[in-house]
């Protein structure tokens, strides 16, 4: 049975077929992840908390003073991409008749002690940013929810390969994560992410269920 | 205390500028879900000028998914063939050097896994056009540079121009897993020409024709 996008979001699919060369494109693909999303609600609202969380570090990293000139042009940029990301999301859940869910409680931690802490944390949450939208992209069916959020995944990568250019990486593993991009499941991206929630409630609780 | 309710806890947003209020609004444009939505957006997506211009694409099939492949694969057999010469120029060396050689590797991997992806699906591969740069592309650090920003952003744009019209979703997950990187070559591309490496919130998007069109002049 050939798997197609319809027939995948509706859950149809009884088994993952073996997607030969498709495999040795993308072998990491979490396909045994069906049950990660009911809805193009529950992706958005998922993808709204990793969008809170980027626009709050980066409005608190910006303001900390630790850096300037073409670093801080950059970084304000992708300060205001992660504000629209927010804007944009929490719009689209309301025209899909959802409820956005709240933003959390976050503690950065010292990532704002150093420039280089700052940029180092900032790597890892866009290169997280991408995986979590790659992991999340199959499980969309509204499609222009998908145009959307593909959207948002590349200019994650752009921030990702930037900032790992500004902290001077090497270039294959940390401004490109190979050839082609690695999808993360959900739990795995909340694992992530789970340092930077203030508290087991954040999202574990409540506000988070719904993701 | 770093603890801090971001926002107040609540699920509002103020502009820091008009310009990002503006770009939100031309976003949301974007996203036009709902019912009866099967279009999708061409050129860029961000501009309010084109957001009007839907196209009506095919259903997304099997063969539709052969023939976005094929294409893609067009792209990457210019783009691996381009890179190669370009890195083979020696007119790059240090870190832009380091920068861009890996640039090179990732387009022929995308050549030989959308070639094998084809051929698995029991398509046939395009053969690679033979391809023509203006001169001094490759003995012009700044030409190579400037063309190959060029590229890349067509390549993302190319790509995101084929997401709703895919129809196998791990087509989709092994395209976008593809885009992405170009994201990131487009990005630094940008950084090092001088250009700018975060153009738009949301990726553009532009369908088949206007790509090919703007590939066409380095096809011989």
């Amino acid at each position: 049975m050939q798997i197609t996008r319809k027939n995948f979001i509706r859950g149809d699919v009884a088994a993952v077929p073996p997607g030969v060369a498709v495999g040795a494109l993308n072998n990491r693909f979490r396909w045994a992840k069906a049950a990660d999303f009911d809805s193009d609600v529950d992706v958005l609202n998922y993808a709204l908390t990793l969008e809170y969380l980027e626009a709050e570090f980066y409005r608190q990293g910006n303001s900390a003073g630790l850096v300037s000139g073409k670093e801080m042009q950059y970084l304000d940029a992708v300060q205001s991409d992660e504000e629209s990301h927010v804007a944009t999301i929490m719009a689209t859940v309301k025209k899909l008749g959802g409820q956005p869910v709240a933003a959390p409680a976050v503690d950065f931690g010292d990532a704002f002690s150093s420039r280089e802490k700052y940029l180092t944390t900032s790597h890892v949450f866009e290169n997280t940013g991408v995986q979590a939208y790659l992991g999340a992209a199959g499980f969309i069916s509204d499609t222009a929810v998908l145009q959307a959020a593909a959207g948002i995944f590349g200019v994650e990568a752009r921030h990702a390969a930037i900032v790992g250019n500004l902290l001077g990486l090497e270039p294959e593993g940390g401004v490109y994560m190979g050839a082609t991009e690695t999808p993360l499941s959900q739990a795995q991206v909340l694992d992530a992410v789970t340092p930077f929630l203030a508290g087991a409630s954040a999202m574990g609780g409540d506000a988070a269920v719904t993701l | 205390m770093n603890q801090t309710q971001i926002f107040d806890g609540q699920p509002v947003l103020s502009f820091r500028s008009e310009h990002d209020r503006r770009s939100f609004l031309r976003s949301a444009l974007l996203v036009g879900v709902g019912a009866g939505f099967v279009g999708y957006y061409a050129g860029d997506p961000t501009s309010a000028s084109s957001a009007n211009a839907l196209g009506t694409p095919a259903a997304p099939s099997a063969k539709g998914d052969l023939e976005i492949l094929n294409y893609a694969l067009t792209l990457e057999y210019l783009e691996s063939d381009f890179y190669k010469q370009g890195v083979d120029g020696g007119v790059l060396s240090g870190r832009e050097l380091d920068l861009v050689t890996p640039i090179s590797e990732h387009e022929a991997a995308h050549v030989t896994a959308l070639t094998d992806t084809i051929k698995s699906l029991g398509g046939k591969p395009v053969a690679s056009p033979k391809f023509q740069y203006p001169q001094g592309t490759f003995t012009n650090r700044t030409k190579f540079l400037t063309t190959a920003s060029v590229f890349e952003e067509l390549g993302v744009k190319a790509y995101h121009g084929q997401v709703t019209l895919i129809d196998s979703v791990d087509i989709l997950a092994a395209a976008a897993s593809i885009a992405g990187v170009e994201s990131r070559h487009a990005a630094i591309l940008a950084d090092l020409t001088g250009g700018e490496p975060f153009p738009s919130p949301i990726e553009a998007n532009l369908p088949m024709a206007a790509v090919l069109k703007a590939a066409k002049p380095f096809i011989a």
